[in-house]
């Protein structure tokens, strides 16, 4: 049975060509943020795609490895193919960018975040894809990004919300002060 | 007729343990709190009190959604902080809170260190203060492996195996024991389901019941022997316990709570740390980069990275020892020199937990 | 044109008005700057008119000054429906009072002697106009429902413009004939504003709340007493009041915004079908992964030979991760020759798993504190925290038929031969009996 699964990973791999990641990106983002990052930045699988786990190229059925087929051709953007091996930021990257241009921003990876459609925003945290690709932290994860950055975001976001529990302590507070003061007035009166 | 080792014994135990002043008058009417320069460290224990009931309230609340299974456990934390309603907001809580909680602790064992609060008759405040610091960064260790993340899994095994370090320096019969000792924490060959519900269940039942207990004890000790002076000369000025102290440590429990409550709000813990470590532990993966313990460990972990395993294990066992006999140890120290080792021992976790790293970059940097 | 004339010019002049005809006044006739009081008069009515309308009012101002300056945080709180009911009860609550309020205000002014002797046209002027305000206000509330919702983004936009000197008036020009006799109504309140008794909003006696306070002095010792001791209760009973009010509010506010957000935790949790079909399909995968390696084990305490990867498979540079008996991470390679190199991929110095891919100088990292581990002999770098090598481990080549080729022990001893030919066509096996 195992002797089975090998042979169809073989097969997968020749089917599907050559796998490629593109280790620029992550070196980049790595360097310039000092943050550990991997493959799941844009992969599936966080040991990226060549493998026999689920989101690895051994792991895709026929159907999955004929979209990868038709992905791996999407050479000019707009394709709106999504590749099984690819998460998705790596989708938007395909999508938006097409394989041409990734090819050529691999020389340049510092110019990948503006290539990226500016007000994308994949994971909502307020923090757009192509700086948390510079930042190192991950563009589909709402709670990775610049802690700084985050605290403003949903600060602004929550702001009624915590005003509302300021005052609300605030008063629970002064009516506890009160309760205790109370409390001694009787206590006083005891003796 | 009482033998004289048992009169001894019990006037030992009724100076330790005065339950005659258990009574209305000298615990409310009559109880003050001094006021002076340090007057703010009487209230580091309240506040680590106040973190520890936030930990109570939300971790019963986790308790409903978690699951420990080493297949469950990662996808039922997913679950918590993204599907249910307010559920990022209570395990954020419960994370901040926890830092916030050793912290406060870390700081009143400094200062309750330096203003000599231990001496006779406070043993046994100290006694169970220093039982529940440790008992706390059990929960700090227990709680950490509880998502099966990989920094969680890979920094427990990280800890696990530098137990098992120590018995290279043990002779004899004894070379085997801390194995034996990891394997009882572990429950088999390596970190897996035995070992989570072991931690999950020494996290959520042992941990707390032996908690509850040891503060029982503390808090009893403490209001029955009241504020200790804490300066050499007698304070001019006090204020009384009730109700004047008792609202300022409320309100303070009101700022301290909001600070937490925005923290928890809007910054989550993990954004600090690069996220594949937050990804699911996978046993058949490659190990992610940076892996540490929780910043409350540096002071162990980083001289465990930089200097050679024996010292580190002296200077913890005689770090450990000189904690628990403080009262007996430093009994007629000046409370100078009790600062000044207080403050140096502060300035060193201060360096070691902020710059860590750097140092550890300085002395080890490049690798190869 | 008619729009424009009420909603463009109207306030204009009436916020002229308001704001020359004040100052004026006060310039010119400061002690007028307040409502000549006629509780001398009448005082029983004067009660049940002045206390309604009022405390009414106040709260309704209140209401709509908070509505206009922070409209976008008066929605989010518009936007919990236990609120919304909470504020449109409480405003119409407050209409009703105050309409009632005014009505005996009239009411009082006509049938009473004393007073009709003072009642001047302006008072009874303001007071009819006041009733044409609360009057269509109510109307508004009625038939409009949830004004507290709609009208921040409806009328808000109209509002801001006037005061920002950009009067847009199109947004009123649908609005329904109530709303804009509300606003018509308003203008020419303000407008009456500085000529009429509505001057004394101006005199608060605001002063009143920080002065010192007065302290009875009394001259008998048992007076006194009595005194000190009614001072106390009302000093208690005015804590307790405090303590019960404000406690109470806090608790309220909290229930609106924050408790029922945390009350929401232990309910049924709300999920599309996606969402659940997401959440199921990644249970199932991780399940799947832990039935894997339980498989594993099982096969590792079955088998005396597990297959790791055929040798084709195998690289000089990157490693193959597989499962040792001992159910740690090991690394399978391919050396110059062709010949496998098996190691242990777990680390010696804290048990992190070693990374895959191996260097320029033929190591592997341990991303956990940065050991190099050379392939070949498993040796640690000098200076690594890791001081053991990485143990090899024993193989077995066999052919495709199952026929063993050639054996190596952990030690390095090698059993039989392979023939290059048969080599890259082998298949890599690790063997229990050096497990």
């Amino acid at each position: 049975m195992k002797r089975a699964l090998w042979a169809t990973a073989v097969l997968c791999l020749s089917a599907a060509g050559v796998a490629q990641a593109y280790p620029e990106f992550q070196r980049y983002s790595k360097e310039r943020s000092g943050r550990s990052i991997n493959c799941a930045l844009c992969h599936t699988h966080s040991d990226g795609p060549e493998g026999l786990r689920a989101g690895q190229i051994g792991s895709l059925t026929q159907e999955e490895l004929d979209t990868l087929g038709l992905a791996r051709q999407a050479t000019a953007p707009g394709s709106g193919l999504k590749s099984p091996i690819l998460n998705g930021f790596g989708n938007l990257m395909l999508d938006e960018l097409g394989r041409d241009r990734i090819q050529e921003l691999r020389q340049r990876p510092e110019s990948l975040a503006e290539s990226l459609p500016a007000g994308s925003d994949l994971d909502g945290d307020g923090i757009p894809d192509g700086q948390e690709y510079l930042d190192g932290t991950h563009p589909l994860n709402s709670l990775d990004g610049q802690p700084l950055k985050l605290f403003r975001n949903n600060l602004g976001r929550h702001g009624f919300h915590i005003a509302m529990m300021v005052l609300a302590t605030a008063l629970g507070l002064y009516g506890l002060h009160n309760a205790i003061l109370w409390l001694s007035t009787q206590t006083g009166k005891e003796k | 007729m009482r033998p004289d080792w048992l009169r001894r014994g019990l006037d030992y135990l009724s100076e330790r343990l005065p339950v005659q002043k258990m009574s209305f008058e000298s615990l409310v009417t009559k109880k003050v709190v001094p006021v002076h320069r340090m007057s703010w460290a009487y209230y580091m224990g309240g506040l680590a009190l106040l973190f520890f009931l936030i930990q109570l309230v939300t971790g019963v609340f986790l308790l409903f959604y978690y699951q420990p299974t080493v297949s469950d456990a990662h996808a039922s934390v997913e679950y918590i902080t993204y599907y249910v309603n307010s559920g990022f907001l209570v395990r954020n809580l419960h994370t901040w809170s926890s830092s916030c909680m050793i912290l406060c602790l870390m700081v009143h064992a400094l200062t309750t260190f330096a203003m000599k609060a231990f001496a006779r008759p406070r043993e046994v405040t100290w006694l169970t203060g220093s039982m529940l610091l440790a008992l706390t960064f059990a929960f700090g260790f227990t709680g950490y492996l509880l998502p099966w993340h990989q920094i969680a899994v890979n920094a427990t095994k990280v800890v696990l195996q530098s137990i098992e370090e120590a018995g290279r320096y043990l002779p004899g019969a004894l070379s085997g024991l801390p194995t034996y000792v990891k394997e009882i924490i572990q429950g088999e060959a390596s970190v897996g389901q035995a070992t989570l519900s072991r931690f999950y269940a020494l996290h959520v039942v042992i941990l707390p019941l032996l908690f509850f207990g040891v503060l029982g004890l503390h808090l009893l000790c403490v209001q029955l022997h009241g504020m200790s002076q804490g300066t050499d000369t007698p304070a001019r000025r006090s204020e009384k316990f009730f109700p004047i102290f008792m609202l300022k440590d409320f309100w303070l429990w009101g700022v301290a709570f909001l600070v937490v409550f925005v923290l928890a709000y809007c910054l989550p813990f993990e954004s600090f740390y690069p996220y594949p470590l937050f990804e699911p532990y996978d046993s058949l993966g490659s190990t992610p980069d940076g892996i540490k313990p929780e910043w409350y460990f540096y002071f162990i972990y980083y001289p465990l990275e930089l200097l050679p395993f024996w010292v580190v294990m002296l200077g913890q066992t005689l770090g450990g020892a000189a904690l628990f006999m403080t009262p007996w140890i430093f009994k007629n120290t000046s409370r100078k020199v009790l600062g000044i080792i207080a403050t140096l021992v502060s300035a060193y976790l201060i360096v070691i937990t902020i710059f860590g790293h750097d140092i550890y970059e300085m002395f080890k940097g490049g690798g190869a | 044109m008619f729009d424009l004339l009420i909603f463009v010019a109207l306030p204009y002049v009436a916020l002229l008005s308001l704001v020359v005809g004040s100052w004026v006044r006060y310039r010119t006739h400061a002690f007028s700057y307040s409502s000549l009081s006629t509780q001398f008069l009448e005082d029983r009515w004067l009660l049940w008119a002045s206390a309604p309308w009022h405390a009414g009012i106040i709260v309704v101002l209140l209401g709509h000054l908070a509505a206009f300056a922070v409209p976008g945080w008066w929605t989010a709180f518009m936007a919990t429906p236990a609120f919304l009911t909470v504020v449109e009860s409480v405003g119409l609550l407050c209409g009703w009072m105050c309409l009632g309020g005014l009505v005996i205000f009239l009411v009082r002014r006509f049938v009473n002697a004393r007073l009709q002797a003072v009642t001047t046209l302006a008072d009874v002027l303001v007071v009819l106009v006041l009733m044409a305000q609360v009057g269509t206000g109510l109307a508004v509330a009625v038939n409009h429902r949830w004004g507290a919702a709609w009208a921040p983004g409806a009328l808000g936009p109209y509002l801001h413009g006037v005061l920002t000197l950009r009067p847009d008036v199109s947004v009123l020009t649908d609005m329904p004939p109530f709303v804009k006799l509300h606003i018509a109504s308003a203008w020419v309140l303000l407008a009456m504003f500085p000529f009429t008794r509505l001057v004394h909003v101006l005199s608060l006696p605001l002063r009143y709340i920080t002065r010192a306070p007065q302290r009875v002095v009394w001259t008998s010792s048992r007076a006194s007493v009595r005194f000190e001791e009614r001072a106390a209760t009302d000093n208690e009973r005015r804590l307790f009041l405090r303590a019960a009010l404000s406690a109470g509010a806090g608790v309220a506010l909290l229930s609106m915004g924050t408790l029922d957000k945390f009350f929401k935790y232990f309910l049924k949790q709300d999920l599309t079908e996606d969402e659940q079909a997401h959440l199921l399909s990644a249970k199932l995968r991780r399940l799947k992964q832990t039935a894997e390696e339980r498989e594993l084990e099982l096969e590792r305490m079955s088998r005396d030979a597990i297959l790791v990867a055929p040798m084709a498979e195998l690289s000089t540079t990157r490693g193959k991760y597989f499962i040792d008996y001992q159910m740690r991470p090991a690394l399978a390679f391919k050396d110059a020759e062709g010949l496998p190199i098996v190691i242990s991929a777990k680390c010696t110095h804290l048990g992190c798993t070693v990374g895959q891919d191996v260097d320029a100088q033929g190591r592997i990292l341990c991303p956990c504190h940065v050991s190099y581990f050379d392939i070949k002999t498993g040796q640690p770098n000098l200076g690594a925290p890791a001081k053991e090598a990485l143990p090899r481990l024993g193989w077995a080549l066999k052919d495709g038929n199952g026929k063993v080729l050639l054996v190596q022990d952990p030690s390095g001893g090698r059993e039989g031969s392979a023939e290059p030919g048969q080599l890259a066509t082998s298949l890599l096996y690790i063997l229990k009996r050096y497990a």
